[in-house]
């Protein structure tokens, strides 16, 4: 995920003075410097691995999602048949209940806290400073680490957090095998996956509350605008930048998500918690129907494409 | 911030970061606990009793410390190639000229949104054919292939302020194209590959699916906690060791460096004045 941070959005080309610096515009700098060996010899590694990490497997991915693979039996050609299956799979289109549930949940669920608690902390940045670190530390903890760290809250046993608190409180009639469930499974894992998720959107949304001139708060100080006033008026629409940001990045890791649900509920009870992400690794790796999950690797790849195109684009555009 | 802060926001703040961490902290007592008592709930207090058995015991229960080796040897290997390849490729990106330059680059930095997902699949099937099986290169070459998509794109905006002069200068004085990446270019872009170095560590650290489909008996860290840690195991103070070991690095690495992350996070996302 943290790779997206850093790349999710290119920066404006519009010609800007600091490209054109050396006097000499990037074009004509090419042009003076062309050298097509020497660039394919630097470039060289990249494009073999690229081919072979990346090129290679989505398209061969494509190709399977044709054939009927099933073990060690001979492939043969299926045409449209694994989308067709897919389509009348009642376990598929659960999965795509679930992903939309988990993907639209986790998202909003963990860029409003992030960006919530980005805004209360752009009031007083330095008295904030150490519980803004130990949130973006959820975010740190390794995916897997997560599921089993709220395996502990979950745990239908006396040393489950949830239960017990209930118990304390005297609720415990809500006591409830939470993850044994298949309607509150779900939500456990949302749960668990937004908690971990937060620190990125409170990161990059602070950041950008920080960014916001000075010149700007000041003059709506002056005005007697109060902290709470300014914090509405003024640094939540001018935070929204980040908050893009931060949506499209989650939204990218919700619907690829695999290590929290592997670890936590293993797309259990009943296949209630298992989203395409999960769902194309059951057929293939476990059910050993290659061809079936490709087909449904193929609906997850869809779902990202229609997610990211705007980010694509802009990408494309800007790419010189 | 202008003004001052009603008292209440840092306290809110402070108040809702502990509850954050609640689920942390019960792991990391769970570890120093006897069992006995933290099945009843880690949170008690009717009988203390602090214990190191669990960080002795574990090592001879779990093969944690082979996971631990292999995590070190996958995230550095993997970290090391992209810092190396990455910005050979976002320079000639950037400044050669080349047939296919344009069409090259709009492929590679889009990848960046596929899912792993998306080569498992012929990658497993592939790796069979070749006998790679449970072989490091298995792992390690997705891990670095996949990493260009974000990489070169980091580092070629990194490029986009790179002053002309210090180009042409070199190339007066009469470097080469290769020459002037390896003389000039290079030794003014540490930071951005500094930070590629970050995030591939992290990213392969914590990456799950991609070695628990390669792996057998080589496995990292990730794939051994995830075998150990279903539901119906009792030994909790175990597994909370295994869940600290397997995630500390990364979680150091990633609060150390917190300040570049957020800096870098910024610089790409277009709102850098």
């Amino acid at each position: 995920m943290a790779e997206v941070a850093l790349s999710s959005r290119g920066r404006q080309h519009d010609g800007s003075p600091s490209t054109e610096r050396g006097g000499r515009k990037l074009a004509s700098l090419r042009r003076w410097m062309a050298d097509a060996p020497a660039a394919y010899l630097l470039l060289a590694p990249v494009l073999v691995l690229f081919a072979f990490a990346v090129v290679y497997p989505v398209i061969q991915t494509v190709w399977i999602s044709f054939w009927d693979i099933k073990g060690l039996a001979k492939p043969r050609f299926y045409g449209l048949g694994n989308f067709i299956a897919l389509y009348n799979d009642a376990n598929f289109r659960q999965t795509i209940v679930t992903t939309l549930l988990w993907t639209v949940c986790t998202t909003a669920l963990s860029v409003s806290a992030g960006w919530g608690i980005a805004l209360l902390c752009s009031l007083a940045p330095r008295p904030t400073l150490v519980p803004r670190v130990m949130i973006f530390a959820a975010f740190g903890v390794s995916e897997a680490v997560t599921g089993y760290i709220w395996l502990g809250v979950y745990r239908p046993d006396a040393g489950g957090l949830l239960n017990s608190l209930l118990g304390a409180t005297g609720l415990g009639q809500f006591a409830h095998p939470w993850l044994g469930d298949s309607n509150t499974a779900i939500w456990c894992l949302i749960i668990a996956y937004s908690w971990a998720q937060t620190g990125l959107p409170l990161i990059l949304i602070f950041a950008a509350t920080q960014a916001i001139s000075r010149n700007v708060l000041e003059a709506a100080y002056v005005d007697g605008a109060t902290p709470m006033a300014i914090m509405r008026h003024i640094i939540a629409p001018l935070s929204m930048p980040g908050v893009r940001v931060a949506l499209f990045i989650n939204l990218l890791g919700s619907l690829r998500a695999f290590d929290t649900i592997y670890v936590l509920t293993a797309g259990g009870p009943v296949r209630s918690t298992e989203t395409v992400g999960f769902f194309m690794f059951r057929e293939s790796f476990t059910q050993f129907k290659l061809g079936y999950g490709a087909a449904a690797t193929l609906v997850l790849l869809v779902a990202v494409l229609i997610v990211s195109l705007p980010a694509i684009i802009q990408r494309t555009a800007g790419a010189r | 911030m202008i003004g001052k802060a009603p008292r209440w926001v840092p306290i809110a703040v402070g108040a809702i970061s502990i509850f954050w961490i609640i689920p942390l902290l019960g792991i990391v007592i769970t570890s120093i606990r006897p069992v006995t008592d933290t099945v009843l709930g880690w949170w008690r207090l009717d009988h203390i009793e602090l214990t190191l058995r669990a960080w002795f015991s574990v090592w001879s229960k779990y093969p944690l410390a082979n996971g631990f080796w292999v995590s070190v040897q996958l995230a550095g290997v993997a970290t090391l190639g992209s810092m190396i390849m990455t910005p050979a490729a976002a320079y000639a990106f950037h400044f050669l000229k080349f047939p296919f330059r344009r069409t090259l680059l709009i492929i590679i930095i889009n990848a960046f949104v596929l899912p792993q997902q998306v080569v498992v699949i012929p990658l497993f099937t592939l790796w069979r054919q070749m006998g790679l099986i449970d072989n490091l290169l298995s792992v390690l070459i997705p891990y670095i292939g996949l990493s260009f998509a974000w990489s070169i794109f980091l580092v070629k905006n990194f490029l986009e302020d790179f002053p002309h002069e210090l180009i042409e200068a070199g190339r007066i004085d009469g470097t080469g194209p290769i020459s002037t990446f390896f003389h000039i270019v290079l030794p003014n872009s540490l930071s951005p590959i500094f930070a590629v170095g970050i995030l591939q560590f992290l990213f392969c650290w914590n990456a799950l699916l991609i070695p628990l489909l390669f792996l057998r008996t080589a496995a990292p860290l990730p794939v051994v906690f995830a075998q150990i840690s279903g539901m119906f195991d009792p030994n909790w103070d175990l597994r909370a060791v295994a869940a600290i070991v397997t995630t500390i690095v990364p979680l150091m690495v990633f609060l150390v460096f917190q300040r570049q992350f957020a800096g870098g996070s910024l610089a790409t996302s277009g709102s850098k004045e």
